[in-house]
């Protein structure tokens, strides 16, 4: 038998012992997850990123204009020197006005305006009926300048019910979800490790 | 009052039991339990078969080693058709864990069809900073990923001939159990145009549906029941629809749990009026 799965087998039948109680096996093994993801991350972020992207670039292949994302880069770890902390937040300063700079128009574009030319539907349907009232009740739910009576209450409350109904199918998504995990660990040890299965 | 047998067993590790059984007999005893095909299946199985052959695909592993169960059996479902249809793959990694489960996959699959490493399909490896890297494809993928997942110049794999950037590209297929879907719609389909087909884990289905009613996203394929919808269309069962038994008993269970559990509500909740 594969050494590897006899370990993966025994490191998931720990992790399940959980729920009888807490115990050691699983804080074993739930310690092991933590560092392999860690060290995992540190190999791949030098060896895919940091390698190809900077030490290449600039030992091999001389570009030298390099060199300047990589000192901010290190300078990020100024945090951790108490008087020169403050010379971290230059490289946060650039990260955060670049990602802002380019999330907004993308948000608006994709995510805003494409929505709402997607609302804006011919009531020819009974779908199409049920997305424009949801749309609306929804709106008029969370919109606090006016008391909720009367119309506004009616489209208030409508508009709780489409958020109940839509709770409630992420939350039967994510049942199936979690169970989809379950029955993946149960192949692996029925099939993998144990053969019960084909 | 739920202590069944002393205090060290209750009605918690019951249910517990329960599930498992419920899981673990329709895996060793088939049932053979009935599949639709939904629509936004079919949408996605529909816009591969139509790519014309010497097609490239992109294919972003966006997930974690966590929800391997749903994503591995996704991703092996999408590469038999793109491989099958010989349509070719350039595959990445936007989360960390991603890179060696999209390798591994990639390799595996590609093996079952004989494809070639460089010519047919390529892995490109793992890249933080998302977004920048989502945009910068846009711009140059080689400037992007001037080397794959093994450490060599791309420029030296002939798949990578004709292609610069999303404009050469037939469609990305983010594998995401997130919100990454997201991410490529706002930055490569809202700004390159290029086609967008999320394969998610169930619990982001209700996230992408929005999306797919606005025509952003090509399909859906959600969770396990995706998976196992989409081998169903390829006409080759493989993991997803050998759980899938075991995904109806489990729900049927938790249907019944939730029943029993009301009504022994209503049952005390009268008994303490009384």
């Amino acid at each position: 038998m594969d050494i590897g799965i006899t370990i993966a087998a025994i490191l998931t039948l720990a992790i399940y012992s959980f729920l009888y109680k807490d115990n050691p096996f699983y804080k074993t093994a739930e310690h092991i997850l933590l560092g392999v993801s860690v060290g995992y991350f540190v190999v791949i972020t030098i060896t895919n990123t940091l390698i190809p992207k900077l030490f290449i670039p600039i030992f091999i292949e001389g570009k030298l204009i390099y060199i300047i994302p990589g000192v901010l880069g290190l300078m990020m770890f100024l945090r951790f020197h108490r008087r020169s902390a403050q010379f971290s937040r230059i490289p946060l300063s650039i990260i955060i006005g670049v990602g802002a700079g380019a999330a907004i128009p993308a948000y608006m574009q994709a995510q805003l305006l494409a929505q709402i030319k997607a609302t804006m539907l011919p009531l020819t349907n009974l779908s199409n009926i049920i997305i424009i009232a949801a749309v609306l009740t929804v709106l008029v739910f969370f919109y606090f300048s006016r008391e909720h009576k009367g119309v506004m209450g009616f489209g208030a409350k409508a508009g709780i019910y489409f958020l109940m109904l839509f709770f409630g199918s992420t939350f039967g998504y994510t049942v199936m979800a979690r169970v989809s995990l379950l029955i993946g660990r149960m192949q692996f040890l029925l099939h993998n490790w144990l053969g019960l299965i084909n | 009052m739920d202590a069944v047998g002393g205090k060290r067993i209750n009605i918690r590790h019951i249910i517990f039991i329960l599930m498992a059984l419920a899981v673990a007999l329709p895996l060793i005893f088939k049932l053979g339990l009935p599949l639709r095909v939904t629509d936004e299946v079919r949408d996605v199985y529909g816009f591969i078969d139509s790519l014309p052959e010497n097609s490239t695909v992109l294919i972003s592993f966006d997930h974690d080693t966590s929800t391997l169960p749903e994503m591995v059996p996704l991703a092996e479902a999408i590469l038999r058709h793109c491989f099958r249809n010989n349509i070719k793959v350039i595959g990445l990694a936007l989360l960390a864990e991603g890179a060696a489960v999209g390798d591994d996959n990639l390799r595996r699959i590609a093996g079952e069809y004989h494809k070639e490493y460089g010519r047919d399909y390529l892995f490109l490896g793992f890249r933080p900073q998302f977004t920048v890297a989502i945009l910068s494809m846009g711009e140059d993928i080689a400037r992007e990923f001037p080397r794959d997942y093994r450490g060599v110049d791309i420029h030296n794999y002939p798949i990578m001939n004709n292609i610069k950037n999303y404009k050469d590209i037939s469609a990305v297929i983010s594998i995401a159990d997130g919100d990454m879907p997201l991410y490529w719609i706002n930055y490569a389909q809202a700004r390159y145009g290029v086609k967008v087909i999320p394969e998610v884990t169930a619990v982001m289905a209700t996230t992408m549906y929005p999306f797919l009613q606005s025509g952003q996203l090509v399909g859906l394929v959600a969770g396990l029941k995706g998976a196992a919808e989409y081998e169903k269309l390829l006409g080759k069962p493989g993991l997803a629809s050998k759980g899938m038994d075991a995904q109806s008993t489990a729900h049927i269970l938790i249907v019944l749990l939730i029943i029993v559990g009301n009504v022994v509500y209503f049952i005390n909740r009268r008994k303490m009026r009384i």
